[in-house]
């Protein structure tokens, strides 16, 4: 099919991180009502809506009626996990295509933190996590939540290919100096590998700082037609490919499991049909939900060759002033945890040119990724302030 | 380690008696031959018609962690061995190393099955090294 002309006119994040005076269907409504107000548009004439509930649950399609929006040509909730938010601007731009809508909010938003309760509590809940049946076998074996599943895949990953858990580190040191040139992450002290290297276990091989925050809060995009999004008040950005990609599992000998994920088959797509190469790409905005995560992902965009992920990052490469800037807005690892919204509200920033100190001067080209449950899901969008030509 | 009992559900109530029974059973396509692990319900043919056999019990570490507490007083983290074990018959099983230091383990070591029976819930296997 030919690429639609598509575009992000809008971008609303609410307050972030130990924010507890909001339900998780607030912080979404405010999100919408934030976007549209970048956007320079009127609540009344979105007419799409997706919504992405985070683990917590307590959000979904019902915030229409907080927003007074009427006569919807197209809605749905997406459970796409931390792949969610690429595949939501897909699918709104898919459903403009189509001439469904003309303005479609895509909306994530979750309130996982208590007040009480410690961070690692609330993806790790027994109740959540040890299912009946097969699905809680892992869970009850002693594997509960994500950090034991992405343990074991990086684990693989550097048994197989010599990774170092000091190359995880200088990815933890490279995000963590971009953050510190971006007011809305929450953890902006500068950092070292050999703090890295000192911080405490959660399931060794990773430590405290391979790993991301968690988050409440909620970030809302508007998609819209191109040539709306040029006429709005924001500096359009323009959506040029996109991709998926969901490995599945063999969980039997021969699996690659923790070697090679979605992100190959969906970088694949969404640079095909964008029609660039990795070598063109001025910014990368990865989802972190680990520093492994970010390693991996970025081979399989094919940044280097598979295994060669640890010497790509070791020296900086990804930091400011590095030759691969990525995560330019301190990711998951120091910014804020809000799903695929992380890297797609920074890619949308840093396109606009509206990063501050941070800005990346090549900006002409933004990879944007998202990855859900275990190396699960993946999306991959393309974006770009230039309409495509 | 907190136990967390696990309940069967009818699509694991045949893999749960064998557990009960000190048996560990996974599933083979007849039609390949293909051993797979107890969850698959589709073999590589696109067979549906598994049958239920019993694995030998052994097999080596694919991929390891350690889940680690936060350090008490004396800044012990009480760590607990997790890992993803090949079967000798080539299935993948998440399960627990049992009586083994983070430092005793690596990836390829060869283990043995054995059967956890927490108070409140169904026998799971796990392994011990060989």
């Amino acid at each position: 099919m030919d690429v639609p002309d598509v575009a992000i006119a809008g971008l609303g994040m609410t307050e972030m991180g130990k924010v507890h005076d909001r339900s998780a269907a607030q912080f979404g409504v405010d999100a919408i009502r934030l976007a549209a107000a970048d956007a320079g548009m009127p609540v009344a004439e979105i007419d799409g809506l997706l919504v992405n509930p985070g683990i917590s649950g307590g959000i979904d399609l019902g915030i229409q009626r907080a927003l007074g929006l009427r006569d919807l040509g197209f809605a749905a909730q997406v459970q796409a996990y931390g792949s969610s938010a690429g595949a939501m601007v897909a699918q709104a731009s898919l459903a403009i295509a189509a001439g469904m809508a003309t303005a479609v909010a895509c909306v994530f938003a979750d309130a996982p933190l208590k007040p009480q309760a410690s961070t690692g509590a609330a993806y790790a809940d027994p109740a959540r996590r040890v299912r009946p049946g097969f699905a809680g076998l892992a869970a009850a074996g002693g594997a509960l939540g994500p950090n034991a599943g992405y343990a074991l895949a990086a684990r693989r990953h550097m048994d197989t290919y010599g990774t170092t858990s000091e190359q995880l580190g200088a990815i933890a040191v490279s995000t963590r100096e971009w953050a510190r040139l971006n007011p809305l992450a929450q953890m902006r002290d500068p950092i070292t590998v050999a703090d890295h290297q000192n911080s405490r276990w959660i399931v060794e091989p990773l430590h405290l700082l391979d790993c991301c925050l968690v988050s409440n809060g909620g970030v809302a995009v508007l998609v819209t037609a191109g040539p709306k999004a040029r006429d709005l008040r924001r500096p359009a950005v323009h959506v040029h490919g996109w991709g998926q990609g969901h490995p599945g599992r063999t969980d039997r000998a021969g699996s690659d499991f923790g070697l090679v994920t979605g992100a190959a088959r969906s970088g694949r797509a969404a640079m095909r049909m964008a029609g660039v190469r990795p070598e063109q790409i001025g910014v990368r905005e990865i989802y972190d939900c680990y520093t492994y995560t970010t390693l991996v992902t970025l081979e399989d965009y094919g940044f280097c060759a598979k295994g060669e992920g640890g010497a790509l990052v070791a020296d900086g490469a990804l930091g400011p002033g590095g030759a691969l800037p990525t995560n330019t807005g301190g990711g998951q690892l120091s910014g804020y945890y809000m799903w695929g919204m992380t890297p797609l509200s920074e890619a949308i920033v840093q396109a606009r040119g509206q990063a501050g100190p941070r800005q990346v001067e090549r900006n002409d080209l933004v990879l944007v990724s998202g990855n859900g449950g275990v190396l699960d899901h993946h999306s991959t969008l393309v974006l770009s302030p230039a309409p495509r030509t | 380690m907190p136990v967390h009992p696990l309940q069967r559900d009818p699509e694991s109530a045949p893999f749960f008696d064998g557990t009960a029974e000190g048996r560990l059973l996974i599933r083979r396509s007849p039609s390949t031959g293909e051993h797979l692990p107890p969850a698959a319900q589709t073999g590589s043919d696109g067979s549906t018609d598994l049958e239920w056999v019993e694995a030998s019990g052994r097999g080596r570490i694919a991929t390891w962690a350690a889940v680690h507490r936060k350090p008490d007083a004396e800044g012990r983290t009480h760590p607990v061995v997790i890992a993803i074990v090949e079967l000798a018959e080539g299935p993948w099983l998440h399960a627990r190393i049992v009586r083994a230091a983070p430092e005793e383990v690596r990836s390829g070591r060869e283990v043995a099955v054995e059967f956890e029976r927490p108070e409140g819930g169904e026998a799971i296997p796990v392994f011990a090294l060989a």
